[in-house]
């Protein structure tokens, strides 16, 4: 079963205005490059030199992403959302 | 009551990654790249006399600095900022300090320097007709953010970490705010109200309004130059949480000096942070390295417990081009911080004061101070929303002098 990406507003245009896409990766590393090949738009928008660009905050099932292994598996992930990188007061 | 006519340099909301200029509308990152925005003014052809003589006439709150923020001063809210910079001889001496200032924002209307930015949000969320104020917070935000939607008749959540100081949990439930606590991290937290900003068409002021909330933590540095007679001071010791107030601190001297309002001298601009959550300051003190986000946060200071700053590569880049440096200070030493400020300036701090106190002590035992150079320490939040430390008092003694003088002949003597 495919997990899911949820994306905030300013990223859904780049999906035809989807909350949620369907993403298949088999782990955390692979996430940017099956981004690349299925969404080029979002891709265009959220990756830089093959990772994450810095103003996205990644999420899987809520765990941040820079707390895990790029072979973190992605099998049986429910959600991976992706949030502008905002936060702190 | 008609809202202050004033001078607006503001040109729009300038990205801070790809430089890129976006109208003021209800966007909070950029458009093309996600970057943080930030208002954007037009300094340079700023007749310098003029606007020192607006700001001079201005209000005693932070809205004296109205031409420099991206709203106008709402119409019903109370004073908030034109706080005391006061000079702090004793604690100086205490440090090695000679020339020691305090900016004392712990007298804000709920005690803390949240309410700058909340002032310039709320602005922003009367004039755009939002009837909702909401936040993520460690606790003195909330206040801010009750406390100034009700002065303003509007709706209130905040939500915090269910380990939030009781104090500042109550202090956010009296001002009829609904207090949503989480269990989990500050970070944790955060990325709720990033998922739930989205869904509510509320004004999430660390989020939806950053852009104009951030700007109200320029107006620390204003008053300090302004107090200071229009002069920046050589050193400001900044606590680091996001570092927003941090990064606004170098906008602020920028903006300072652009506009001709003080002399171009340079401002060294330091960073604070506890040992248990130090992802700026460590990467400063490792050689100006990224910032890797802590994952548990463990310290005293809980009001800058974030672990994934959102300003923190941000804060790094100011650090080093300000000249500056940091530290990261342990639990036992911002309580002992706390006590020397309290016993020698009479000013009682949260531990994020004893944070900026321990920092200077160590920038000045490293020699980082000059001789003859002023330091101004940021004092951010007020000790009595936060529990007292542990306290060591005497038995109580029977109303009459023979039992004072026989309980406390050591003290007397």
């Amino acid at each position: 079963m495919s997990a899911v990406i949820r994306l905030p507003s300013p990223l859904r245009p780049t999906v035809g205005g989807q909350r949620t896409v369907p993403i298949e990766a088999s782990d955390l590393a692979s996430l940017p490059s099956a981004i690349a090949s299925r969404y080029p738009d979002l891709a265009a928008r959220v990756l830089r030199d093959g990772g994450f660009d810095r103003f996205i905050t990644v999420f899987v099932d809520g765990e941040d992403a820079r707390f895990l292994p790029g072979e973190h598996a992605l099998a049986g992930v429910r959600e991976i959302e992706l949030l502008p990188a905002v936060s702190g007061g | 009551m008609a809202i202050a006519t004033r001078t607006t340099l503001l040109r729009g909301l300038r990205c801070r990654a790809c430089g890129e200029l976006q109208p003021l509308d209800d966007r909070y990152v950029c458009e093309r790249c996600l970057g943080p925005l930030q208002p954007d003014y037009e300094l340079h052809d700023v007749g310098t006399s003029a606007l020192r003589s607006e700001i001079e006439r201005g209000p005693l709150s932070l809205w004296r600095y109205a031409s420099l923020l991206p709203v106008a001063e709402p119409p019903a809210h109370y004073a908030v900022g034109w706080t005391p910079l006061i000079e702090a001889p004793r604690l100086g001496a205490a440090l090695g300090i000679e020339r020691l200032y305090i900016k004392d924002d712990t007298r804000n209307p709920t005690l803390s320097f949240k309410d700058r930015p909340v002032a310039v949000a709320l602005a922003r969320a009367v004039s755009a007709g939002l009837d909702t104020l909401a936040c993520a917070s460690t606790g003195n935000l909330a206040s801010a953010v009750a406390a100034a939607a009700a002065r303003n008749g509007l709706r209130s959540f905040v939500f915090v970490p269910e380990a939030t100081e009781a104090g500042k949990v109550a202090s956010a439930a009296s001002y009829g705010a609904t207090v949503v606590r989480v269990r989990g991290t500050y970070d944790q937290v955060n990325r709720l109200c990033g998922r739930l900003a989205d869904d509510y068409n509320w004004g999430f002021v660390n989020f939806t309004l950053r852009p104009y909330y951030a700007e109200g933590s320029k107006t620390l540095l204003f008053e300090c130059a302004e107090q200071l007679g229009w002069t920046l001071p050589h050193h400001v010791v900044v606590p680091v949480g996001s570092g927003a107030l941090l990064t606004r601190t170098a906008t602020a001297a920028h903006q300072l000096t652009a506009t001709g309002l003080v002399d171009d001298t340079h401002c060294h601009i330091h960073a604070a942070q506890a040992a248990g959550c130090a992802p700026v300051s460590d990467a400063v003190l490792e050689g100006w390295r990224a910032v890797a986000p802590v994952r548990t946060p463990d310290t005293i200071a809980k009001s800058i417990a974030i672990g994934a700053p959102a300003d923190g590569d941000a804060s790094v880049d100011v650090v080093r081009a300000s000249g500056g440096s940091a530290a990261s200070v342990s639990d036992a030493d911002i309580a002992a911080a706390c006590q020397q400020l309290a016993v020698t300036e009479g000013i009682y701090v949260e531990p994020v004061g004893g944070v900026v106190v321990a920092t200077a002590a160590a920038l000045a035992r490293r020699g980082v101070i000059g001789d003859d150079e002023t330091v101004v320490l940021y004092l951010t939040g007020n000790g009595h929303k936060t529990e007292p430390g542990e306290l060591v008092l005497r038995p109580a003694i029977d109303p009459d002098a023979t039992s004072f003088e026989t309980a406390y002949a050591e003290v007397l003597s």
